[in-house]
């Protein structure tokens, strides 16, 4: 579905990514792990060409973006969704607002932008937080928004960088189960990139370790399961316990 | 109302219409022009989207360029330029034109400033969902910073009303001009002092709407 093929940057003469060559596969949840610096955003970011390669070929769908002319790189754009550590949410909209601008930006009319909006909040459990401004909003529930305004146009594939890293484990868990429900139910292409092993390890088919703008390898594994980690104080209580007395 | 006020009345009140013909346009002037001049200053920037190198810094020296004349200066040397447009360099349509120049200098340079504020990973995302350019400045930018805009309009006019008060060189007028002749110059203390009470009315009207319409705006 995303192929990249010996592709390089550089960012001021100090090469990132390295004559990477990697496909992500129609219906897969790829992940990407590696170091802080190792090159993944940059990665992911050539995938949509929010960085132009200075080499090789990036394609979705059999089609060189590299080529593009503007107009028909951006419908493109609206056929991968993105979501990004900080959420990255227009703080002057509502819910609502920032999830409508990206049906408008495909010039899906007004009327059914209505029903769209709903149905993408209702997937991400925020019905009832449409007139809400993000700062009214927890981080998990601002990451929500941004899931539901990136896959409002019914994209095939969502990139996500580092979705969860600014999250608490129980909101990860949250989150990742939301993504999960995304590939699952919606049939979206998910690449995944973290630095944290155990969010990958819980729902990727597929995972692509790089260091230092390389691939060092990418191997298949199997879906661990999202762990169940609650923030509640009995949990808390119960963990530190079992340590205490386990220890004894 | 005190005497001294009354006794000049007309020439108070055609004082106050000359201010805000020139306020007025240097306000049409910083929004119209000023806006589009100064986010594409902010967009022509090294990594923003319309970056270029060539088109930034010429942008930014001719902006410095203007705001760094003394103002009194500026007014002389646009002379020849004004009597082009207007016809004459002499009366308060002329002196809109100087007017008009330093406020779009001025307010462009805010206008960068405000936008500059904005997280650049809003407009990664505004990339990242299909926007051109012009829709991640109407749809994105310009609505994240919207209260910075407001704010930078707010002391753009104050700065806009203190440069129209040096108009009379150019017989442009105004209530600056009236302070000068009638109360500075005729010794007549108290009426300057009331038409300094004015001005200061004036600022801090505009100050407070502004600062209320921003803070209205801002919901981050
Ligand atoms: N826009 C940029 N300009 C200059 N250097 C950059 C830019 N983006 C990333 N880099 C550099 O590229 C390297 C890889 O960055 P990144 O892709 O963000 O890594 P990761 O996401 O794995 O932490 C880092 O050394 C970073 O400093
Ligand atoms: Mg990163």
């Amino acid at each position: 579905m995303i192929s990249l093929r010996n592709v390089d940057k550089s960012f001021s003469k100090q090469p990132v990514i390295q004559s990477v060559t990697l496909s992500i596969e129609q219906g897969e949840i790829h992940g990407i792990i590696g170091a802080s610096g190792a090159g993944k955003s940059t990665l992911l970011r050539l995938m949509n060409l929010l960085e132009r390669p200075d080499a090789g070929i990036v394609e979705f769908d059999g089609t060189d973006l590299t080529i593009l002319p503007k107009q028909k790189l951006r419908q493109i754009r609206q056929e991968m969704g993105m979501i990004f550590q900080d959420f990255n949410l227009v703080g002057n909209k509502t819910v609502e607002q920032n999830v409508a601008v990206s049906l408008e930006l495909a010039g899906v009319k007004k009327h059914e932008r209505t029903d769209r909006i709903q149905e993408c909040l209702r997937f991400v459990g925020l019905e009832s937080f449409a007139r809400k401004y993000p700062t009214e909003l927890s981080g998990g529930q601002k990451q929500r928004v941004a899931i539901a305004r990136a896959i409002a146009n019914r994209p095939r594939v969502l990139l996500c960088d580092e979705p969860t890293s600014s999250l608490d484990p129980s909101t990860t868990s949250e989150i990742l189960r939301v993504l999960q429900d995304i590939n699952q139910t919606l049939g979206v292409t998910i690449v995944l990139v973290s630095h944290e092993m155990q969010v990958i390890q819980s729902i990727c088919n597929r995972v692509t370790i790089m260091a230092d703008g390389r691939i060092e390898a990418t191997v298949a594994t199997e879906p661990a399961g999202i762990t169940e980690i609650t923030s509640d104080a009995g949990w808390f209580l119960t963990q530190l316990v079992e340590r205490r007395d386990s220890h004894a | 109302m005190p005497d001294i006020v009354l006794e000049y009345a007309s020439e108070i009140r055609l004082a106050i219409g000359q201010t805000f013909v020139m306020v007025g346009i240097s306000i049409l002037a910083a929004v119209l022009v000023g806006l589009p001049l100064g986010t594409w200053l902010y967009l022509s920037r090294k990594g923003q989207l319309l970056s270029n190198r060539f088109v930034f810094s010429s942008l930014n020296l001719l902006v410095n360029t203007i705001r760094s004349f003394p103002f009194l200066l500026l007014v002389v040397f646009l002379i020849p330029f004004t009597r082009i447009i207007i016809g004459t360099a002499i009366g308060t349509a002329a002196a809109t034109v100087p007017l008009a120049v330093i406020a779009i200098a001025h307010y462009s340079r805010l206008v960068e400033q405000s936008l500059l504020e904005v997280p650049k990973g809003v407009i990664e995302a505004a990339v990242s969902m299909g926007a051109s350019t012009r829709e991640v400045v109407l749809k994105f930018l310009f609505v994240e910073a919207r209260s910075g805009l407001v704010l930078g309009l707010t002391t753009s006019i104050v700065s806009f009303i203190s440069y129209s008060t040096i108009m009379g060189v150019v017989g442009g007028g105004g209530i600056g001009d009236f302070a000068v002749r009638y109360g500075y110059q005729q010794f007549q203390t108290e009426l300057m002092l009331y038409m300094i009470l004015i001005m200061v009315i004036l600022v801090q009207l505009i100050q407070f709407a502004g600062t209320t319409v921003a803070r209205l705006l801002d919901k981050r």
